[in-house]
């Protein structure tokens, strides 16, 4: 319910806008331009937890130190004066940073100050930054104030996250419980229209607009128009229509923007997936295009028995700049299993094929007399020498996948997520059950409790009609008895 | 698509300003405000490091604005068309070599003192980061501006050899070529012995021990001082396998002189043959010819001997039969 995945565009995919406003913004909000013999311009980039979630997927540490950052830092850690430096500030504008950086300007820690705030800031805010910059006479030191409009988190080329720090304040469960006040679900309204406002404001197209009827979807979809429709009023100052936007653009390709509420479909996201990207992101540890695995090291038994096996923790990137990962990311597990080892292959014969030739330079570097194979040999040598870094950026994907993989493995093996998928998959397709469903449940090493769970629930949610009580009985006792909470199930009961 | 509301808040500052002159409230320095600030100023220390590092920079820049103005000149003038007034000199083009190489020296041991000096200095591991990911950027910069340097020299150095190669292909008609080399050879003397001197002070591994003139060029052609130990190594296996390569091709061209001889003498061969061929074919012809007309002769003979017998033979019978009717008139007479 929080995922939106977008219809392509015309024009840079949001990605590559949101990174381009972000450069933009790191550049003293001046459109950057790349100059191979411009002198360096350096400057402190101070961000608070939201701004750090829009940032990482997009820009890694050393495209920052490209674009002359030397330190990034959270708003609300400790910071040291350093003098003569400008700062540029990345923030929501909430009371907590907008108290920070009053204090920051009273402390006078940075020569200058960029101030962005990631959404629209209020007249009133800006007058308590104004008093504090009064107060501590640094009217002006602050260089810039600019609202960015980038309140969401880009994870893929066309794939967005409305946000990761409060994610709960927008979930499905604060939308739809029962204890939810008006004023709760007004603020939570809000948010999700303020980031689906920033994105089209980047995306600089104005959507149309269709929902389904008597649902949150309906809500949210009245006050984004509302807040459109505010903004398009005032054609002087509206964002629409700025120097990114050809008028063609606007007026022939306007984007349908379709409001769905998760309540139509409940049974997919419980259910169990079989292919690569789903798997990592239901396995394990995925957040931000980040994967944290928990390696443990050795596979042989201490012969000790006692001293318990060490476990690394390393995380992976999983970005859109990963070929193996875009190739792969939608196949079934087995494919990509099978995709790796392919890949490990032809990376080994590259890799021989480079030793090969260094031996037969090696050999070949004494003797003049054989004109023409070594010709052929250096024009060789220097393909596979450029080609190095290639092979091992090659190496470095190839061990990624492989661990990532290995890990999911285990977790398949442990849980016996195939058997659940399979049992889903016709269960779903309302094709005949091979297997009792009380079997599997019974069944002790099969799957957590949850995985238990969440198979009932899709049994639930797509029988035609409810199963008796006596059924419901049986199925409730089996349930109990591998240590399942059964509260989803008044819930789902509640809402079919 | 960002909005700038720096002048919002600039107003805001205003309305605030103003609002605090009403109520009354000492905001800390209203009309002194802008005094303040500048009191506020000057006790701050300016940071030694900061304008220290603004001044290398700056003097970077001036290098590379150097470097660009001449760079057309120092690349252009070798097409000997060109005016006088583009041209530039060997020794002219060497001057600009040896001083935006000892200007490199410095501003890199400008930076490692810097270095060396903001880790002293200051405790704060902020600012340690800060300064070094500064250096590195001015370092970056350095680099970037050498890199302009040393591509200009190698053009130059690459159109020396190439041109002390194709000299050296083509031995016994050129004298001129050769004095014409080697007195580019001894202009460039005095100036390799002086941009050896401060290179081999440096990097006395670098310059290689073999007398050739060829490798002498190479291995000076990389006086840059800023280069690491791996960018030595690499540049040596570089030069290596240049060297490797030159030679082969060199040898290939050999093979390939004597190739074409045997090639010409073996192409002149069909030239003579077809003549040949044609005169032959006539003389068949005549050949043909002769036997028909000697087996025509023959033929003529027989019948001419045939003739000959036969017209004899009548000869006689004539003779035999006039002289037994002269005998037979002789007895019927007497």
């Amino acid at each position: 319910m929080v995922g939106v995945k977008m219809a392509a565009a015309a024009g840079a995919s949001i990605r590559e806008r949101q990174t381009v406003a972000l450069k933009r913004m790191l550049n003293f909000n001046v459109p950057h331009v790349k100059n191979s013999t411009g002198e360096p311009v350096w400057k402190v980039l101070i961000y608070d937890r939201f701004g750090q979630d829009i940032i990482s997927p997009l820009l890694s540490v050393k495209e920052l130190r490209d674009m002359g950052i030397t330190l990034h830092l959270l708003l609300h850690s400790d910071r040291d004066p350093i003098p003569d430096v400008p700062a540029v500030y990345f923030v929501m504008p909430t009371e907590e940073n907008i108290d920070r950086m009053c204090q920051d300007l009273r402390n006078q820690l940075y020569e200058s100050y960029y101030l962005n705030f990631i959404s629209a800031i209020s007249r009133s805010k800006l007058e308590d930054i104004a008093n504090a910059a009064l107060a501590a006479s640094a009217v002006t030191q602050v260089a810039k104030v600019f609202d960015q409009y980038l309140n969401f988190i880009t994870l893929e080329d066309d794939m967005f996250v409305l946000c990761n720090q409060n994610k709960e304040l927008v979930s499905y469960r604060a939308i739809n419980r029962p204890d939810i006040t008006d004023t709760e679900m007004e603020t939570v309204m809000d948010t999700i229209v303020d980031s689906l406002f920033c994105f089209f404001v980047t995306l600089g197209a104005v959507p149309i607009i269709r929902c389904s009827r008597g649902t949150a979807a309906e809500m949210v979809a009245v006050k984004l128009d509302k807040k459109l429709r505010e903004n398009l009023r005032d054609a002087r100052n509206s964002l629409f229509t700025g120097d990114t936007l050809g008028a063609g653009q606007f007026s022939f390709q306007r984007p349908l923007l379709v409001l769905v509420d998760r309540n139509i479909d409940l049974a997919t996201p419980l259910h169990h997936t079989w292919t690569y990207q789903a798997l990592v992101h239901d396995v394990l540890d995925f957040h931000l295009n980040r994967v944290n695995l928990e390696e443990s090291s050795g596979v042989e038994n201490s012969p000790a028995g006692a001293r318990p096996k060490r476990k690394n923790k390393k995380s992976y990137d999983l970005t859109p700049v990963d070929k193996f990962w875009q190739k792969h990311k939608g196949s079934p597990f087995p494919e990509v299993a099978e995709s790796v080892q392919q890949e490990l292959e032809s990376y080994r014969a590259q890799e021989d094929e480079v030793k090969r030739l260094k031996s037969i330079m090696g050999l070949e570097g004494e003797d003049e007399g054989a004109i023409s194979m070594l010709s052929d040999n250096t024009a060789k040598l220097t393909s596979a020498v450029s080609s190095l870094p290639e092979l091992l950026e090659k190496k470095r994907l190839i061990d990624l996948h492989t661990n990532v993989a290995t890990a999911v493995l285990e977790h398949i093996k442990a849980r016996k997520l195939d058997v659940y998928f399979e049992y889903e998959e016709k269960i779903m397709s309302k094709t005949t059950l091979d297997k009792s469903l009380l079997d599997i449940i019974s069944d002790p090493d099969a799957g957590t409790p949850e995985d238990k769970m969440r198979l009932f629930l899709i049994y639930y949610i797509s029988a035609q009609q409810a199963p008796s009580e006596a059924d419901l009985e049986q199925y409730k006792k089996a349930l109990t008895d591998a240590g399942c909470n059964l509260n989803p199930l008044q819930y789902i009961k509640q809402w079919k | 698509m960002a909005v700038d509301i720096t002048l919002l808040f600039r107003a805001s500052v205003k309305t605030v300003k103003t609002r605090n002159k009403a109520l009354g409230v000492a905001v800390g320095g209203g009309v002194d405000g802008s005094r303040d600030e500048l009191f506020r100023r000057s006790p701050r220390p300016k940071g030694d490091f900061s304008s220290r590092a603004r001044e290398v920079i700056s003097h970077i820049g001036k290098l590379r604005d150097f470097l660009l103005e001449h760079r057309k000149d120092y690349i252009n003038a070798y097409s000997h068309v060109m005016s006088e007034y583009g041209r530039m000199t060997d020794s002219e083009r060497d001057q600009i070599d040896q001083d935006a190489q000892t200007f490199m020296r410095t501003c890199s041991e400008a930076i490692q003192q810097l270095r060396t000096q903001a880790h002293k200095e200051i405790h704060s591991q902020q600012v340690k980061e800060h300064r070094s990911a500064v250096l590195d950027f001015i370092e970056d910069y350095l680099k970037r501006v050498c890199k302009l340097y040393s591509e200009q020299r190698a053009i130059r150095v690459k159109r020396v050899v190439d041109k002390k190669r194709l000299s050296k292909l083509e031995p016994e008609p050129n004298t001129k070529t050769r004095e014409s080399t080697s007195s580019e050879k001894g202009s460039q003397h005095p100036s390799r012995e002086s941009e050896e001197k401060p290179a081999t002070e440096e990097y006395p591994e670098k310059v290689p021990a073999e007398s050739q003139p060829e490798l002498g060029t190479w291995g000076e052609g990389k006086g840059d001082d800023e280069l690491s130990p791996e960018e030595i190594q690499m540049f040596e296996q570089e030069n290596q396998r240049l060297i490797g390569e030159m030679n082969s091709l060199f040898d290939e061209v050999r093979c390939v002189c004597g190739f074409s001889g045997l090639l010409a003498s073996v192409i002149a061969f069909p030239e003579m043959v077809l003549p040949q061929e044609a005169e032959i074919d006539s003389i068949h012809q005549l050949v043909v010819g002769a036997t028909e007309n000697i087996k025509e002769g023959n033929e003529d003979i027989r019948e001419a001997i045939k003739n000959n017998a036969g017209f004899r033979v009548w000869v006689l019978f004539f003779l035999v039969m006039c002289s037994f009717s002269l005998l037979f008139l002789d007895w019927y007479d007497s």
